[in-house]
């Protein structure tokens, strides 16, 4: 989250042209220097505030009410009358919602980024299809004996044909519009071979895997949180040298490359990152729409920043699934609505509307 | 030489496409038996399966896969963009929707009832999908399209399984529906979907002088003395009627529209008013053919054709994207 303006805040000339600088810098040591964005700064503590008053209300609501301050009691000692409800069945469904919201915000910023389009996202590049598709050909020919190894393969599958995309969009180097394209057309097929897994077996299996289809955070909890907290921490040096390897794609590819900037290996590594960010969120909860699209454009439009921001995107995506689920939850007691098919339903007329008040769509 | 030959070709191909399509299948029915079957009729087992289970199936095929071959081609020439297809552009998944919506919640029955809802979802989807894609720069490019398209089906798709898990029993009808198969289907569709498809015909056939104009730029066909955009409208109107009506009678299938075209315009010269009525024809061999392959390809189970409509479509599409220019 660098700015464009001076490290220099204190300086006489910001003082000359009167433009007040955007930049907030922090001297640990007369050696060091660490420079923040102030706006972006400002954003990431209020989102982090709005996510801790989310999951505090998630904790409350739903058939039973529990007050907030009743929630903290029992956080802290692990005990009371609320301990089920809150500490076993909502307390791990939360953080793992806010995870995986946090994981497909930052692939969603990678994602746009790397392809130069806010329209991208990772499912467009083939992630969620391809997950889906190795869990079922794993369900059909019964590879995958234990329920515990299905994370593992969507996980295996999202890798794969994000990895088939870009090397069937390669030729003579990258080009961010073939990739996309290519994509799509993947996922088409990838899902094709879904769909005729669900003709082909009897009913309730077909059902189980339509709602593992959907992305849902039912009946999931520490245990998917485990692995996806494991994987982000670490890609926490890789996101940090995101950060400022992004920059520069704002740019077209010619003056970035006489910048020297190696370009294609960057945007490569970008793409890694993200899709194993997203790969994993899908392998967690199954694939969840339209969080890691529009979480980073809306990250984007408070920041104000000339490119996505990274942990914003990511704090972004976890207020956003937290507060879903809440609703997915409570919206038709008793039941319980995939996350998944919520996000779907709202984040395509929200995308649109977001696109068509102002674009800067190449 | 291989134009002069195109047009006898592809009637061979649906003709031969049909016929195979009547004789194939879990039970090999002999040719003779067929012929037998369709002029005489008769209550042998061979003559029952093929007319009462095949016949309207191969007719559903060639009426939905002609519709669809037909609309890609107009989409292609509206939007200006070698990668359009109804399903890529989401029209199909809208039309599906449509469908959904009418059939969970009981606002219609048969056919001629939910063709409607078919058809409206159809044209909300082709609104919104070029309404996003054209802001911004450089208007309604193919990856814009695309990918609106894209986002556009992943919303109908949360939306009909928001529908759909609220009951099993929707849930079991629909699954087979939604893959886009042509088993199952009663011999009144076809004639139901024929009015539609007339209609939708003639607007596309209509625009054909006009598309032909629209390919060399905007300005040009409005020098050209055209009404740019009466002539889109009305190709896409005809498009979306198109597309609902193959998607109500068919479900939902993808592709069929992307390779046809373009094979189409390799083989003919002469513009949009020989393009369009080879698409119908190739379309329709292109679908009769998939569904053939795909009772095939697993005997005894049957792959739906929408499904193989899409592993063969999209080594085209990868195809095409590669090639220098489809993209830019």
């Amino acid at each position: 989250m660098r700015s464009d303006a001076r490290p220099d805040s204190r300086g006489a000339g910001n003082r000359a042209t009167g433009i007040r600088s955007a930049a907030l810098v922090l001297r640990p040591s007369p050696r060091t220097s660490l420079v923040l964005h102030r706006r972006s700064a400002l954003v990431a503590a209020c989102l982090i505030l709005l996510l801790g008053a989310a999951m505090t209300a998630s904790a409350g609501l739903g058939q039973t009410y529990v007050s907030p301050a009743a929630v903290w009691h029992t956080l802290r000692t692990g005990g009371g009358p609320y301990d089920l409800v809150v500490g076993e069945l909502r307390v791990p469904r939360i953080v793992l919602g806010a995870l995986v919201g946090a994981a497909l915000g930052l692939s969603g910023a990678l994602v746009q980024t790397v392809t130069r389009n806010p329209l991208a996202s990772p499912d467009v590049i083939g992630v969620g299809h391809g997950a889906a598709a190795a869990t079922v050909l794993a369900l059909a020919t019964g590879a995958a004996a234990s329920p515990g190894a299905l994370p593992a393969v969507s996980v295996a599958g999202g890798l794969t044909a994000a990895a088939l995309v870009y090397v069937l969009a390669w030729r003579h180097g990258m080009q961010p519009s073939r990739f996309v394209l290519t994509g799509v057309g993947i996922g088409v097929a990838l899902s094709a071979i879904v769909q005729l897994y669900l003709t082909d077996s009897e009913l309730e299996a077909a059902e189980q895997v339509k709602l593992w289809l959907t992305g849902s955070l039912n009946g999931r909890g520490w245990e998917q949180a485990g692995p996806l907290a494991v994987v982000l921490l670490l890609c926490l040096p890789a996101l940090v040298w995101a950060s400022r390897a992004m920059r520069p794609l704002g740019l077209d590819p010619e003056t970035a490359a006489a910048l020297g900037v190696r370009v294609d290996r960057t945007r490569l590594g970008l793409t890694v990152l993200g899709v194993v960010l997203a790969a994993t969120a899908t392998g967690a909860a199954g694939p969840i729409g339209f969080v890691a699209l529009t979480a980073p454009q809306l990250a984007r439009r408070v920041t104000r920043t000339p490119q996505l921001p990274l942990l914003c995107s990511a704090l972004t995506g976890s207020v956003v699934l937290v507060a879903a689920d809440l609703v997915a939850r409570t919206l038709l007691p008793p039941l319980e609505i995939p996350v998944g098919a919520l996000t779907s339903l709202v984040g395509g007329p929200y995308l649109l509307w977001l696109l068509g008040r102002r674009t800067a769509v190449r | 030489m291989i134009r002069r030959l195109a047009w006898p070709a592809a009637v061979l191909a649906v003709a031969a496409a049909g016929v195979l399509s009547l004789a194939v299948g879990t039970r090999a029915v002999p040719l003779s038996a067929v012929a037998d079957a369709l002029l005489h009729g008769g209550g042998s087992p061979d003559a029952l399966v093929v007319r009462s289970l095949r016949l309207p199936r191969t007719e559903v095929g060639l009426t939905a896969g002609a519709a669809l071959g037909l609309a890609g081609a107009a989409l292609q020439a509206v939007t200006r963009n070698p990668l359009a297809d109804p399903g890529i552009l989401g029209l199909s998944q809208g039309a599906a929707a449509g469908v959904v919506i009418a059939i969970s919640f009981g606002l219609a029955h048969g056919f001629s009832g939910y063709v409607w809802y078919a058809f409206a979802g159809a044209v909300v989807a082709a609104c919104l999908v070029y309404a996003v894609a054209a802001r911004g720069r450089g208007g309604a490019s193919p990856v814009k399209l695309a990918l609106a398209g894209t986002a556009l089906s992943a919303m109908t798709a949360g939306g009909t399984t928001v529908v759909l898990t609220s009951s099993s029993a929707t849930l079991d009808q629909f699954r087979f529906w939604q893959v886009g198969a042509l088993s199952g289907r009663d011999a009144g569709t076809v004639v139901r979907m024929l009015p539609f498809l007339a209609v939708g015909a003639v607007l596309v056939l209509a625009c054909a002088r006009g598309l032909d104009a629209l390919a060399l730029g905007d300005d040009t066909a409005r020098a050209l003395g055209h009404r740019v955009p009466w002539v889109r409208g009305a190709a896409a109107l005809g498009a979306a009627l198109l597309t609902a009506a193959a998607v109500a009678a068919a479900g939902p299938i993808a592709f069929v529209g992307l390779a046809v075209p373009h094979l189409a315009r390799r083989l003919v010269s002469g513009g949009y008013r020989a393009v369009l009525p080879l698409s119908a024809l190739l379309g329709a061999a292109l679908l009769m053919g998939a569904d053939v392959a795909g009772r095939v390809v697993r005997a005894p189970a049957e792959v739906p054709a929408g499904v193989m409509t899409a592993l063969v479509g999209v080594p085209v599409l990868v195809v095409l994207v590669r090639r220098r220019g489809a993209v830019s």
